[in-house]
């Protein structure tokens, strides 16, 4: 349980509204369906407004329990004479600056009754009234997911933060000089790798330094074979891959182009609600899990290119040059025998030897020869960056993006270009995108998906309601006391989620700077 | 039918940027100037046509994830509500006409077979 207070000043028309405003937010951080946040806010609404246009002063006391909100409004005003009177619709007693403004239509007690589970109203007349409504809810399920893991080497940490503060999900920590991952908020995306400095941070279970044994299939992103340069064509690449002891060597790129297409087929043939999202990008599914569970349902039902490769060469020998740590993740969604991962920097080495010197430049403009799977004609929208692919999302979970029919979103700048564990400019990389997907072949395919997907619990704070409710209020409590300078020498991005840390016991109030200076000063 | 469209066809000014214009699909629009009935009849997907150019009228529209709001007679709000709108983005648009003549516009084009029904 816990209670909020906000005080409400009668007359100030500027500031009504705010309480409403503070409450919606914190209901959508406990995870309160919709249509229950609607009837709060209209019934709060009313109830602030009333006494904004009736009162001197009046006060809103919240209680939240799991399960429900229980919503107290008590003002100093002149009070109802008549409480019967009082409710019928069209009745009403404000002054006429209220009614220019569009209140006092005599509708804002029957709104409140109407949209909450439980009301009571109790009122002297010439001391005040005291309003009491309560709206019932349920708690969400939520299941969890593997998540992906970036890995590191904590021996070449420098501690200069910036994994901490680059994280689209405050997913990074610095502990005791280390970095550190929080699993339940990762996405794989590798904004940190690519944002560390020492090279720290890698995939997991995909070395930087160890380059496995390879043979049969090796499977890499077609930009990694625009890596070395103008004097290297993609043939000279895959060549000198062979020699490494694979047999073949198959761009992600053809079933890149077959999901687009079985996506378009899909949003035109089946899909109900738009737009359709595109599993593309792993990672972008797992902030859809994490920050937009209301847009699972409009992902498009396939395996992301990745897992579709994985699960149709498991049978054979293969190996995955991944270009994130969730691409990774993907890579053990396959059957059994799993696909190994293979650091696309270790592979990067491993035949930089074999590709020198470099040839005159003969293919300097391999992208003209072989123009890019381009969307053409299609209905798709591509859409590659993190901070632009959150605001498409936001606006598709808003109900604005109805025009389009189908969103491709990449965590990475132009796609898998953009990898973290690539060295070339991700623009350069698509200029010099090579004729490789073409050695796809007739394989590739798109790959139903079987599994659902289902949300990730990340952002609550508890599986049991009534304990995150608790937590909340604690979090809330040590907020105010901490600086809010989000300084991170506690390793943490912001003091907020410091707070959320200390409360869900990843640290203590010690590793704050500040709140340590302050207690040495008690005596 | 999309608020930019609509916003075209009735001879409204959009005043809120044009970045999320283009996407924002209504599928009704309440046309009214008192706050209680906004705050009911208000959704994500609404379109609502009032006289009432007021911050607690963009109060409402923040609390309820309204698509957009349409004024009327060229009343124009200040830009501090604009600005404000246009940040919680919420679409702003003020048409020429009065309350009764916007709403026969739009209706025309939201019930392109004909006349209301009786």
């Amino acid at each position: 349980m816990t209670t909020v207070s906000y005080p409400i000043q009668g007359g100030d028309y500027a500031r009504a509204g705010s309480a409403a405003s503070s409450i919606k937010q914190m209901l959508k951080q406990i995870g309160v369906e919709p249509a229950a946040i609607r009837r709060t806010m209209i019934a709060t609404y009313e109830a602030e407004m009333n006494v904004v246009v009736h009162a001197a002063s009046g006060l809103i006391r919240v209680r939240l329990d799991p399960g429900q909100i229980d919503v107290e409004v008590v003002d100093q005003g002149p009070g109802i004479p008549d409480i019967a009177l009082a409710m019928t619709e069209g009745f009403s007693t404000a002054p006429d600056e209220a009614r220019e403004l569009g209140f006092g239509a005599g509708m804002g007690l029957p709104n409140i009754r109407r949209n909450s589970d439980h009301f009571t109203l109790e009122s002297t007349a010439g001391r005040g009234t005291q309003l009491r409504f309560t709206i019932r809810f349920a708690p969400q399920a939520a299941a969890a997911a593997p998540p992906p893991r970036p890995s590191s080497d904590a021996s070449a940490c420098r501690g200069c933060l910036r994994c901490v503060r680059v994280c689209p999900t405050k997913a990074r920590r610095l502990r005791g000089g280390q970095p550190q991952v929080l699993s339940h908020l990762c996405i794989g995306c590798g904004a940190c790798i690519a944002a560390c400095p020492q090279g720290a941070l890698g995939v997991d279970g995909a070395a930087d330094a160890v380059l496995p044994t390879l043979s049969g299939a090796l499977v890499v992103p077609e930009a990694f074979l625009a890596q070395f340069g103008p004097g290297v064509p993609a043939e000279r690449v895959v060549a000198a891959l062979r020699e490494l002891g694979c047999d073949r060597v198959v761009a992600t790129s053809g079933w890149e182009l077959a999901l687009r297409q079985a996506v378009v087929a899909y949003a035109r043939a089946e899909a109900t609600r738009r737009p359709v999202i595109s599993p593309v990008c792993p990672a972008v599914v797992h902030l859809i899990a994490l920050r937009f569970p209301s847009l699972l349902p409009q992902v498009a039902p396939f395996e992301s290119p990745v897992a579709a490769v994985a699960k149709s060469l498991a049978a054979r020998p293969a190996a995955c040059a991944v270009a994130c740590p969730a691409q990774q993740a993907e890579l053990a969604l396959g059957e059994p025998p799993q696909m190994a991962a293979v650091s696309p920097k270790a592979l990067r080495e491993a035949i930089l030897p074999r590709l020198a010197p470099p040839t005159r430049a003969t293919c300097a403009d391999s992208g003209e020869r072989c123009p890019p799977p381009a969307a053409g004609p299609e209905p798709v929208l591509e859409v590659s960056g993190l901070r632009h692919v959150a605001r498409v999302l936001d606006d598709a979970e808003n109900g604005r993006l109805g025009d389009i029919t189908v969103v491709e979103p990449y965590a990475c700048d132009l796609g898998c270009c953009g990898s973290p564990l690539l060295a070339e400019d991700p623009f350069v990389a698509r200029r010099r995108r090579s004729a490789a997907h073409a050695a796809a072949g007739a394989e590739a395919r798109a790959v139903r998906r079987r599994r659902e997907l289902v949300p990730r619990p990340g952002l609550r704070l508890d599986g049991d309601m009534r304990k995150a409710i608790e937590k909340l209020s604690r979090i809330d409590a040590l907020a105010k006391r901490l600086p809010g300078s989000n300084c991170g020498l506690c390793g943490a991005p912001t003091c907020a989620a410091f707070a959320e840390d200390v409360v869900m016991g990843r640290a203590a109030e010690r590793d704050c700077v500040v709140l340590a200076g302050r207690q040495e000063d008690v005596p | 039918m999309k608020l930019g469209e609509l916003a075209t066809q009735i001879g409204a000014r959009v005043l809120t940027p044009p970045r999320r214009r283009a996407g924002v699909e209504v599928t009704r629009v309440y046309a009214g100037d008192i706050i209680s009935d906004l705050l009911r009849e208000a959704s994500e997907t609404t379109l609502l046509v009032t006289h009432l150019a007021s911050p607690q009228l963009l109060r409402v529209a923040e609390l309820m994830d309204l698509a957009g709001i349409c004024f009327v007679q060229g009343r124009e709000p200040t830009p501090e509500i604009v600005a404000a709108a246009a940040e919680r983005g919420i679409v702003l648009m003020v048409s020429p006409l009065d309350l009764f003549e916007t709403c026969g516009a739009l209706h025309a084009c939201t019930h392109p077979a004909g006349p209301a029904e009786p």
